[in-house]
């Protein structure tokens, strides 16, 4: 019968429909994805005297430019601290959270919900309403440590060296409960027979969670992990948006880099912005793939 | 450790919404606690005033035709890579795979000038963003599709097979049927980050053609100094969003993290 049926659909396999079915999304993705980052490569190597003339070829001048310009440094930095900070810090609580939540409690969905709601709102929205938390004088944040000290005034987002960290806490508040549903949906997949063998074994709990939770958990976590790097690399829209009225370098990231060079006023630099991109690119690719290629070997 | 989590979350917009019912003297003078008066002025001003009507329309129109061509183009695609075996089949997979790790950010410049005057010229209107959307969400469509199309059933399709189905009538009738879950995964998933990208939409749309995350910081920009009127803006774009959460909670959450979930 199998082979029979293998026939059957193999008789009927026309190389005509395969293009049919995928020429529609190759053609999308093709214009719209691949051209564009083919584009962006070639670009790199070219340079704009003005963003009107046409350019021309100039090598690796965008790449050497890249590597002593210390604005592209301090927003490699920067990513790196968003990179850090969502493994060392959102991925802990997130895990914190969802092992809290596991335990048999009431109100498992409400508190889901609750955490997971941030995702829902647009980014735009989330940046305007904690620029007015920050708000120096009478913003909520403020506000509450006026309450322990009365005179107290701070400028959040306006103090160079801790804009991005207050941000940090923005984008925590974006996407810890996120990373919660997902531990959440990894932990609901351990089977409960583990645990009662394991406390029939006399082990305490902080054993059970070293010894069956955070193994069975590595799957979620590595995915949690990848998200975070690749979410980290790419962080754009609050450090954008948040600014603050601050010296916009001091807390640049990779992307919003890119975008000013090239679309701010009196910039234009679409050359030397795209090499910045094209390295942005290389570096998620490098981080990232072998992240994902250990993956097969383990399961 | 939960409540206090649970505080850090919903605290924020209880603050705004509780800001966007006070009048703008009370919010200078006392920002804590509940208002001294709770008014609905604000709220009524932004409706009156804003643009926001004009972005909801603009953004819904363009997020479900962007929707519609990404899912009708991943279906198909994802349907050949479950059901047919071709030489190449896995490497393109890879290719669209690998769109997921592509920063949009490396495709602004080129896209700005394949949409600009020079070329397509769509820049400035709506249609602009629907081509960047659709392209940048097949990557997770397809992922997720392809795995819902690999789920069903051989015997079904086989069955059908026998009957004279053709590849088409297999995709149309047997699949698309039997993968209704994971396509209303698909759409919301990518509803949901069309609704919020900003990018794409502040590079590619001009003034006087706005969505409702572009519209927000322009109010934002505008009434700044009304701490008041800017809540009662962010208030108004959010309710109709927790609403539709209120309700379709589960499946929301569930749409957004399928792609993450092997």
């Amino acid at each position: 019968m199998n082979i029979s049926s293998q026939s059957i659909r193999q008789g009927r396999f026309r190389f005509s429909d395969v293009c049919l079915f995928l020429a529609p999304a190759m053609l999308l993705y093709a214009v719209f994805v691949l051209t564009p980052v083919g584009k962006s490569i070639q670009n790199s190597f070219l340079y704009w005297s003005s963003p009107l003339l046409e350019p021309e070829f100039c090598g690796l001048r965008n790449f050497r430019e890249l590597f002593g310009d210390p604005v592209f440094w301090l927003a490699l930095r920067n990513n790196f601290f968003l990179l850090l900070g969502s493994l060392l810090v959102q991925l802990p609580i997130a895990l914190g959270i969802a092992l809290l939540l596991h335990y048999p409690t009431w109100g498992q969905t409400f508190f889901r919900a609750a955490f997971f709601t941030p995702m829902i709102i647009p980014t735009a929205a989330i940046a305007a309403l904690w620029q007015y938390l920050y708000e120096p004088q009478n913003g909520a944040c403020t506000a509450l440590i006026r309450l322990f000290r009365a005179d107290f005034t701070y400028a959040w987002l306006a103090t160079p060296g801790t804009s991005l960290l207050w941000i940090f806490v923005t984008i925590c508040w974006q996407y810890i409960g996120f990373h919660t549903v997902l531990f959440m949906a990894g932990l609901s997949t351990i089977p409960e027979e583990l645990y009662e063998a394991a406390r029939l074994d006399g082990a305490s709990e902080l054993q059970i969670c070293r010894r069956i939770i955070l193994p069975c958990l590595k799957p979620t976590l590595a995915v949690s992990a990848t998200l975070s790097v690749i979410g980290s690399l790419k962080y754009f829209d609050l450090v954008y948006l948040m600014g603050g009225g601050l010296p916009e370098t001091s807390r640049e990231v990779l992307a919003t880099y890119v975008y000013r060079l090239a679309f701010d006023e009196n910039q234009g630099r679409y050359g030397y912005g795209s090499a910045v991109a094209v390295f942005l690119f290389l570096l998620a690719l490098l981080i990232v793939i072998p992240l994902q290629l250990r993956k097969p070997d383990r399961n | 450790m939960l409540i206090s989590f649970l505080l850090f979350t919903t605290y924020p917009l209880l603050w705004m919404t509780l800001t966007a019912l006070r009048s703008e003297g009370d919010a200078q003078q006392r920002p804590l606690g509940l208002p001294a008066q709770w008014t609905l002025d604000n709220l009524r001003e932004v409706f009156a005033s804003g643009n926001f009507l004009q972005a909801w329309q603009n953004s819904l129109l363009l997020c479900s035709v962007a929707v519609l061509l990404a899912i009708a183009t991943a279906a198909l695609a994802a349907f050949a890579f479950a059901q047919f075996r071709f030489r190449g089949s896995n490497v393109l997979f890879l290719l669209f795979l690998l769109g997921m790790m592509i920063p949009v950010h490396v495709t602004l410049i080129p896209l700005n000038q394949l949409l600009g005057a020079d070329a397509l010229n769509l820049k400035g209107g709506l249609c602009a963003l629907i081509g960047p959307y659709a392209g940048f969400a097949l990557p997770v469509s397809i992922l997720i599709l392809r795995r819902a199309f690999e789920a069903i059933p051989q015997e079904l399709l086989d069955a059908g097979a026998l009957d004279g189905c053709s590849q088409w009538q297999s995709f149309w009738h047997i699949g698309l049927p039997l993968a209704r879950p994971a396509l209303s995964t698909v759409l919301i998933f990518n509803f949901l980050t069309m609704w919020n990208e900003y990018a794409f939409a502040l590079t590619l749309l001009g003034p006087g053609c706005q969505t409702v995350p572009l519209a927000i910081t322009e109010f934002k920009g505008e009434h700044d100094l009304r701490i008041t009127s800017v809540c009662a803006a962010l208030l108004l774009v959010l309710i109709p969003l927790i609403l539709v959460y209120l309700f379709a909670q589960k499946q929301i959450i569930r749409g957004l993290t399928a792609g993450s979930i092997k």
